[in-house]
């Protein structure tokens, strides 16, 4: 009983966190963009509130300062904008489809979360806690796994849309998913080739160590090439960044959400930015050390450890999604043809020279 | 059965059903998907953790999008033309039947009373971990995995030279969206 | 009956299902989808062989059985694909004879 209770409070809290790092994703895509766009961005809502009495006016300095930054107009306007709207279906498509189009789409993001460590283990009052959900065999390859069944939610999207534009823009989109799925399997292969294991947590474990006693043995390290294609498979999964052309606003009306309004469409737009936050989460864990800080060691299994690991592991996981949103905002999008060149010709050969020199060098050294 | 067991099995069959009953081939396929998925679940719940997440990703995630383009490609309506009649549809699930009493009441009665002591053996030794799977698989079926790497060049090969457009003219048809190239 | 022969019953169950599937649906995708439900139960039937036997023998047969499966799908869509150019129809009824 006491073992349900806990990985209850595990998958709230690892759920919190997923929708947490996705809306502040949006926040940050908002204000960033209106950055290196060179305007200003949302700054109205809330800024102004003002009270004749002294004492509330004080305490509503800080309403103002996140209404200024944006973050009442993003977090507050926009979630009570999308619920009020109305909610329509096509004509001529099936009402049950078009609803769970999203659903199918959101769910294995949420899902991905669940293999993920966000902490090292710690004891907590003679009991060991691990700090992800579930501690499956298969470790990576359920995040894998996952990302194939998010493919169905937008061929649902599109087709349930029941227009030619959402059709072209979803199974433009299909293809790019399933394109862009073979590179990234392969990174995995070549991460499970130098670690030796499965599980994620183990190969957040092995990077702790120093190379050399210089350089730390973070997965970049081992495999800078490995890092690239999973960055740019990982921004072609998401449909993000100069792969966006499935959802192309400016060609294809809105391509596979052009039916969705409301909450339906705030649940596609709040997935995708959980999608971007789960690999900036996956960049930061496999390459990048996890929550290690480089020249420093802490004490294993203690608590205080676990949550100066966990601080750092989501600095870096902020610092991967801001690379996201800024590689979106200053390259212009492929053609969907460059992209599908891209995905076969370009991403496919290279991550599996890099899966053969990976394994040859682990045999030989 | 526990109660896991018994949730997966029930939406196998159910979905199943749907496969067989859905007018709609795009409701036949999502009914197929939600199949997969609930029979990697019962894979894993029988111990082959590395088949329950290859046959998502295998199955539910490649083979399915593969039968999902080609049906949104050719952008079919339902079945038309003469419905089965009642006769024959009784027929073939009668035949059905019969065949499924056939083929599990003698399989049954032999596997009746395994003992529990051998089930609990075989938990350890049947884990289908990944490392188990590995061990077994590129050290006795060596041969069988470097074949059946051939079989999927044949098969990529075989798909693309199927598929190839040749410069034939279509029949017309009534509307419709004609996909991509 | 023991939960691990119930695996088997569903397996049979399964097996049949698909197989009456085939018997009763005219088009061709929905066919070949019958069949991979019938290869699925087959499956589930090695793995529940798998541990009442207790060797990982079952578990690497449905792993070819699905690579095999993998490389059917594709001829068998592709196939579909080009009957379908010829046919302008993928029900089984409408290319059952040779000419027109």
């Amino acid at each position: 009983m006491v073992e349900l209770l806990i990985l209850l409070l595990k998958v709230f809290l690892v759920m919190n966190l997923a929708l947490v790092l996705g809306s502040t994703c949006t926040w940050l895509e908002r204000k960033g963009s209106a950055l290196i766009q060179d305007r200003v961005g949302a700054n109205r809502a809330g800024a102004f509130v003002y009270s004749d009495n002294r004492f509330v006016n004080i305490l509503l300095a800080p309403l103002r300062m996140a209404g200024w930054l944006g973050l009442i107009n993003t977090l507050l306007c926009d979630s009570l904008k999308g619920i009020a709207k109305e909610d329509f279906i096509p004509e001529g498509s099936s009402k049950f489809l078009h609803a769970m189009a999203p659903v199918v789409a959101v769910l294995p993001i949420m899902l991905a979360f669940a293999v993920l460590p966000l902490a090292p283990d710690f004891y907590a009052w003679d009991y060991l806690v691990h700090a992800r959900v579930a501690s499956i065999d298969a470790g990576i390859l359920f995040v894998l796994a996952m990302g194939s069944v998010a493919v169905y939610g937008i061929a649902l999207a599109g087709w349930t849309g029941n227009n030619k534009f959402s059709i072209l823009g979803s199974l433009r989109a299909v293809a790019q998913m399933i394109s862009y799925e073979l590179p990234m399997g392969l990174v995995f292969v070549s991460l499970i080739v130098i670690y030796g294991s499965l599980d994620v947590y183990t190969m957040v474990e092995k990077q702790q160590e120093l190379l050399w006693g210089i350089v730390p043995a973070w997965g970049v390290v081992y495999q800078p090439v490995g890092f690239i294609v999973l960055l740019l498979a990982g921004m072609a999964e998401t449909k993000r960044g100069p792969f966006d052309l499935p959802e192309a606003e400016s060609e294809l009306t809105a391509g596979y959400f052009t039916e969705y309004s409301g909450m339906k469409f705030l649940l596609f737009w709040l997935g995708e930015f959980c999608e971007i936050a789960l690999f900036a989460l996956l960049l930061a864990l496999l390459f990048f050390g996890g929550w290690d800080i480089p020249w420093v060691t802490l004490p294993k299994d203690v608590w205080w450890a676990a949550i100066i690991g966990h601080a750092v592991l989501m600095a870096k996981v902020i610092f991967f999604c801001v690379l996201q949103i800024v590689i979106r905002w200053t390259l212009p999008r492929f053609r969907y043809d460059q992209l599908m060149n891209l995905g076969w010709k370009m991403l496919l050969p290279v991550a599996l020279i890099n899966l053969v020199v990976t394994a040859v060098a682990k045999v030989l050294l | 059965m526990s109660f896991m067991e018994f949730v997966l099995a029930a939406i196998g069959i159910a979905s199943a059903l749907g496969v067989v009953g859905f007018r709609n081939p795009l409701s036949s396929a999502f009914s197929l998907i939600v199949h997969l998925l609930s029979i990697a679940g019962l894979y894993a719940l029988l111990g082959a953790h590395f088949l329950a997440v290859s046959q998502v990703v295998v199955y539910a995630g490649a083979i399915m999008v593969l039968v999902l383009f080609v049906l949104m490609l050719l952008n079919l309506k339902s079945e038309s033309g003469r419905r089965i009649g009642i006769v024959r549809s009784a027929l073939t699930l009668g035949v059905g039947l019969v065949i499924f009493l056939a083929i599990s009441g003698p399989m049954l009665a032999q596997f009746e009373n395994i003992p529990q002591a051998t089930l609990e053996h075989n938990v350890k030794a049947s884990e289908g971990t990944v490392k188990a799977i590995g061990e077994v698989l590129y050290s006795e079926y060596m041969v069988q995995f470097e074949l059946s790497s051939l079989v999927l060049l044949v098969g990529v090969v075989g798909a693309v030279m199927l598929a190839k457009r040749k410069n034939v003219q279509l029949a017309p048809r009534e509307g419709g969206m004609r996909g991509g190239n | 009956m023991d939960p691990i022969t119930s695996y088997l019953g569903i397996a049979c169950l399964l097996f049949v299902i698909g197989g009456i599937g085939i018997c009763l649906r005219r088009n061709a995708i929905v066919l070949f989808m019958c069949v991979e439900m019938m290869l699925n139960a087959v499956n589930l039937a090695f793995v529940a062989f798998s541990k009442i036997h207790g060797n990982l023998d079952g578990q690497i047969a449905v792993f070819f059985v699905m690579v095999i499966a993998a490389a059917e799908s594709a001829i068998g869509l592709a196939i579909i694909l080009s009957v379908f150019r010829s046919v302008a129809s993928i029900e089984t009824t409408d290319a059952a004879e040779l000419k027109w």
